[in-house]
């Protein structure tokens, strides 16, 4: 973020907003920005109003489509009851609504979100959702980083996966999760026998619950019940797991952690 | 839009808010415009005791001293003002906006110098009053002098608060800096007053050349009296706003202390 918006020069490099050098027409660059940084930034006390009219000032939006913009993104961050209240007299959601409100405001070409629902309740998080959703559909170019990352699925986004400040993996949701196995869950009325396990490496049994990690849920299925038997009566459940965007970032970091064994980025 | 009209604008909205700030919790303000008045007051008698040059070089010498030591504690009202920003971490979120190093530290002055301005203006009201003070040269005089010594300290003030870790350190700084300043100026202290070795070295100080421009407009001193002063407050100015516009576009707000 500190990056694109020109506050840091690139070591190595070079990074461009929208096509625009950051460092070299530094004020062109952050007009097409939209920032809200992890940390809130917040003056305790302004408004919540005088947030926005000054972020808003300060993007160039002025006079009536100022007021209708404010208006607007309060209403898309559920912010219009409060929004003459001093931001050091609002809720912990309500501050990081105000926060992210006053990147959104004035349409950016490009929006940086930086954990924009870290601690956020669950109606911050489907305001917040929502709101970066429309911009998105209006043609806003959106870098949103999270930790959550289910919220990747609710934005339909495009994932990059981040360690140890490298790009491990970067692709759309279902091509990366295309190379990870589902997991099939058996449970048992009894104690799962060991003669199911042993040999196979895809398989793992604590205590009632056997678990198989595969690429073809039907086919493990069936030969589970084969080599079960006749104790394939004593089956009481099953349970076929996609994987999700946490179980691909699980197996990334974990390999990512393993320099000898890591993958090369472009090849996950 | 032209760049330099754009960078005019973009400190017209700083300067808004930034006021809007200052008026939400001036404290400060209003205690540095109270306290030189009731001191002035008190002093005077000091002043007159000291001073073996009749009650007008008293009352010129107390009046200006309280301005250029007051003033020089605004170093305060912008440090602050810049280093709460950076706590707020809106300093850096001001920084990715649309806006210069220059433009951001120009939006903190402008409304700064006004007050200062007043401040100025206003004490030397009081002290026409209440000590009988009696300029000798004309109003416009005090014109340049105190631009020049207003930009001085908030340029200072600045480039302490871009380079501060922490409130403590700039608290430190301001305060030994400010007094040293106006003690070494002889603002507190007349000049006359002073050890030869500390005389000697006066002139190191903002403080000196501060009331070397108050006293010349204060006695009516021709205009190329003004020039000296007014130079080397400008010069000290512009390098202490550069230093503060270097720190503010290549600093990071992060540290371990804020």
């Amino acid at each position: 973020m500190a990056l694109a918006a020109g506050l840091l020069r690139p070591d190595s490099g070079a990074v461009t907003v929208a096509g625009v050098s950051p460092i070299r027409q530094p004020r062109h660059a952050r007009a097409l920005l939209g920032i809200a940084p992890q940390e809130l930034a917040l003056y305790p006390s302004l408004t919540v109003r005088e947030h926005l009219r000054l972020f808003g000032r300060l993007a160039g939006v002025r006079g009536t489509a100022l007021h209708r913009q404010i208006d607007q993104i309060a209403q898309a961050m559920c912010l219009t009851e409060v929004l003459d209240r001093p931001a050091g007299l609002l809720s912990g959601g309500q501050r990081r609504r105000t926060h992210t409100a006053t990147a959104l405001l004035h349409h950016p070409r490009v929006l940086l979100l930086d954990e924009p629902t870290a601690g956020a309740d669950p109606t911050t998080r489907e305001a917040l959702l929502a709101a970066v959703r429309a911009q998105a559909d209006a043609g806003t170019a959106v870098c949103y980083i999270t930790h959550y990352l289910s919220e990747l699925d609710t934005l339909q986004a495009t994932v990059a996966v981040l360690a140890h400040g490298r790009v491990i993996a970067r692709g759309a949701r279902q091509d990366l999760l295309a190379a990870l196995p589902s997991e099939v869950v058996v449970q048992l009325d009894t104690p799962v026998p060991s003669r199911v396990v042993h040999g196979h490496h895809d398989r793992a049994a604590e205590g009632r619950l056997l678990r198989i990690r595969t690429h073809a849920a039907p086919v493990a299925l069936g030969e589970l019940l084969r080599d079960l038997g006749p104790d394939a009566g004593r089956l009481r459940g099953v349970e076929v797991r996609q994987p999700t965007l946490d179980d691909l970032y699980r197996s990334l970091a974990s390999l990512a952690d393993q320099p000898a064994r890591a993958p090369r980025s472009d090849a996950a | 839009m032209r760049p330099d009209l754009a960078g005019a604008r973009q400190i017209g909205v700083l300067a808004r808010h930034n006021l809007l700030l200052l008026l939400r919790d001036p404290g400060q303000i209003v205690a540095y415009t109270v306290m030189p008045a009731v001191l002035m007051s008190l002093l005077q008698p000091l002043y007159r005791a000291a001073l073996h040059h009749g009650p007008a070089a008293a009352a010129a010498q107390d009046a200006a001293g309280m301005v250029v030591m007051f003033s020089l504690f605004a170093l305060n009202v912008i440090g602050h003002s810049i280093l709460s920003e950076r706590t707020w971490r809106t300093w850096d979120r001001l920084r990715a906006t649309p806006t210069s190093a220059l433009e951001l530290l120009a939006g903190k002055a402008v409304p700064l110098l006004t007050v200062l301005g007043v401040q100025q203006a206003l004490l030397l009201g009081i002290a026409t009053v209440a000590i009988g003070l009696r300029p000798a040269g004309p109003a416009w005089a005090f014109i340049p002098v105190g631009l020049a010594w207003s930009l001085c300290v908030l340029a200072c003030g600045a480039a302490l608060a871009s380079s501060a870790r922490s409130h403590g350190q700039l608290g430190t700084s301001v305060d030994i800096g400010a007094l040293v300043a106006t003690c070494l100026g002889g603002a507190l202290i007349p000049l006359s007053a002073l050890p030869a070795w500390l005389r000697s070295v006066a002139w190191v100080s903002p403080g000196y050349w501060a009331m070397a421009g108050y006293n010349a407009a204060l006695t009516g001193q021709p205009a190329t009296r003004l020039l000296p002063p007014c130079g080397v407050l400008l010069a000290i100015a512009v390098a202490a706003a550069a230093l503060a516009a270097t720190r503010t576009s290549r600093a990071q707000g992060r540290n371990r202390h804020l």
